[in-house]
């Protein structure tokens, strides 16, 4: 009896859905979060009479057979690359990209990752690095009788000093394009690594090539949509207990097999 | 001849079948640009030596619904949805596919891919090319994508000569062996993709239907049983 499996893809399929529709939640004030959508595809066919089989002598043919499908499978969780809003915080080095692109970070192994969280912080050299202390690419350090600091839409980082009225220029952020941002390897904590479906990081001045600029003062928040996380929610579990129904159908008709003597 | 219990089993092993498509279609009810699947019931006739003549039921001719799916939006650059009778082309190792499933992205090389991998084609065959580093991407509604106004390619729309005699395959996809044509009363949406087009109502109290005319056809075959056991008591008393 296939039903029972078929149902049982089902079940795991919505189930699927539930645990990418609760994540996206549970990121909703995430800074910087994409919300991901679980795809799905069909299981192969058995073929149980091809359609253009010949059915008769005089050579009619069957117009269109019979093919039972197996079921299931997730296909994908994508990320939703859609741009979030941008919240202001006031605060000096907090920066949200305004279109594509990620800052570069550099992982203590050396190893580069991504990530669109702009909330940045200076350690006590002055180094800009991201609220995990991982310093973000080109390293740029602020000096530490900067009286303030300010950023630009295209990366460059000014300091101001007491002394001079003259801002003096410590270095300009770059940002990273990819061919397929949707391809990136999510590694937690905000960050992403190239693969190679996201193919190399394209690296470019904010503002050119396609890439988002920078505000200075903002964050961008979570592009989770509690609404429509919600509404599919509900659609994931309606579909789970179908699933559910069908196995007990299926259970029912297996009972009745079995009390013909 | 058992006559009543063979008549009695193909109906059965048809309903059995059904069930198992119902519970496909119930399985890929949240599966982007699924085609609802259904089991036609057809006579067979069978000439007995003497008497009448003998029909049974065989669950036996599949059909495939090709109605019109509701769109949900994604807002997705890459997520297409085909309004009206079209599919994608894609290519595929084993040849070209068709699809109603627009969940699209580009490859590390600027290719348009499927879910899968497999390129999308543009009306001419060849692959659908988005340059990298380019702007926002926008879609005409017979397909045409352009990037900040400038033409970078066109998504092959098609229809099937013989939409009877496509086969299903796995990954929401279709193989038409007679040919396609360019699609003429379909037009791409951008930032929605279809949804599966299985009502999940209608799927549901057919399940109960063949559930019910499951049990009513083994308790028939019971009944027959007993019947045949009460002669047999009866003639050899």
């Amino acid at each position: 009896m296939r039903a029972l499996q078929i149902a049982a893809t089902g079940m795991a399929a919505q189930q699927t859905r539930v645990e990418t529709i609760s994540n996206n939640l549970a990121n909703m004030s995430t800074t910087g979060y994409n919300a991901r959508r679980a795809e799905f595809a069909d299981l192969h066919y058995e073929q149980r009479a091809r359609a253009g089989t010949v059915n008769a002598s005089d050579g009619t043919v069957l117009p269109t057979g019979v093919q039972l499908g197996l079921g299931v499978r997730p296909a994908a969780v994508s990320m939703h690359l859609a741009q979030g809003s941008l919240s202001a915080t006031g605060a000096d080095l907090d920066v949200a990209i305004d279109g594509n692109g990620y800052l570069e970070i550099t992982l203590p192994s050396g190893a580069s990752a991504y990530t669109r969280d702009g909330g940045l912080k200076r350690t006590g050299e002055g180094l800009i690095v991201t609220s995990d202390g991982y310093p973000v690419s080109p390293e740029i350090v602020i000096p530490s009788d900067a009286r303030s600091i300010s950023i630009n839409g295209d990366g460059e980082v000014y300091a101001y000093f007491i002394d001079t009225s003259e801002a003096q220029l410590l270095g300009q952020f770059t940002l990273s394009g990819f061919t397929n941002a949707k391809g990136l390897e999510a590694l937690g904590s905000n960050l992403f690594s190239e693969t190679e479906a996201s193919g190399p990081s394209l690296i470019s001045t904010p503002g050119t090539n396609g890439l988002g600029t920078l505000r200075q003062g903002y964050l961008e928040d979570s592009s989770v949509d509690a609404v429509r996380e919600v509404t599919e929610l509900i659609e994931a579990q309606r579909g789970y207990e179908m699933n559910a129904k069908v196995i007990s159908a299926a259970d029912q008709m297996m009972s009745a097999t079995t009390q013909i003597r | 001849m058992d006559n009543t219990g063979y008549t009695t089993i193909t109906r059965q092993s048809g309903l059995m079948r059904e069930m198992q498509v119902v519970a496909n279609n119930i399985a890929n009810a949240a599966t982007t640009g699924f085609r609802e699947e259904g089991v036609i019931f057809s006579e067979y006739v069978m000439a007995i030596r003497d008497g009448p003549s003998l029909s049974m039921g065989q669950g036996n001719v599949g059909k495939t619904s090709y109605m019109q799916g509701t769109l949900a939006q994604t807002g997705g650059t890459f997520d297409f949805a085909v309004e009206g009778d079209g599919y994608f082309l894609i290519e595929t190792p084993q040849g070209e596919r068709l699809t109603r499933n627009g969940a699209f992205s580009p490859n590390a090389n600027g290719d348009l891919v499927t879910m899968d991998g497999f390129r999308v084609l543009d009306a001419g065959g060849a692959p659908v090319f988005i340059p990298p580093g380019s702007g926002s991407i926008a879609v005409s509604s017979d397909g045409t994508l352009s990037a900040d106004g400038n033409l970078v390619g066109q998504l092959g729309l098609v229809a099937p000569t013989e939409p009877l005699n496509m086969i299903r395959e796995d990954g929401v996809m279709f193989r038409a062996d007679d040919g396609y044509d360019p699609a003429e009363n379909a037009r791409v949406l951008q930032g929605f993709v279809e949804n599966s087009n299985v009502n999940a109502v209608s799927q549901l109290a057919r399940m109960i239907e063949v559930q019910r005319a499951y049990e009513m056809g083994q308790s028939f075959l019971e009944s027959e049983d007993k019947r045949v056991r009460s002669a047999l008591e009866t003639l050899t008393k």
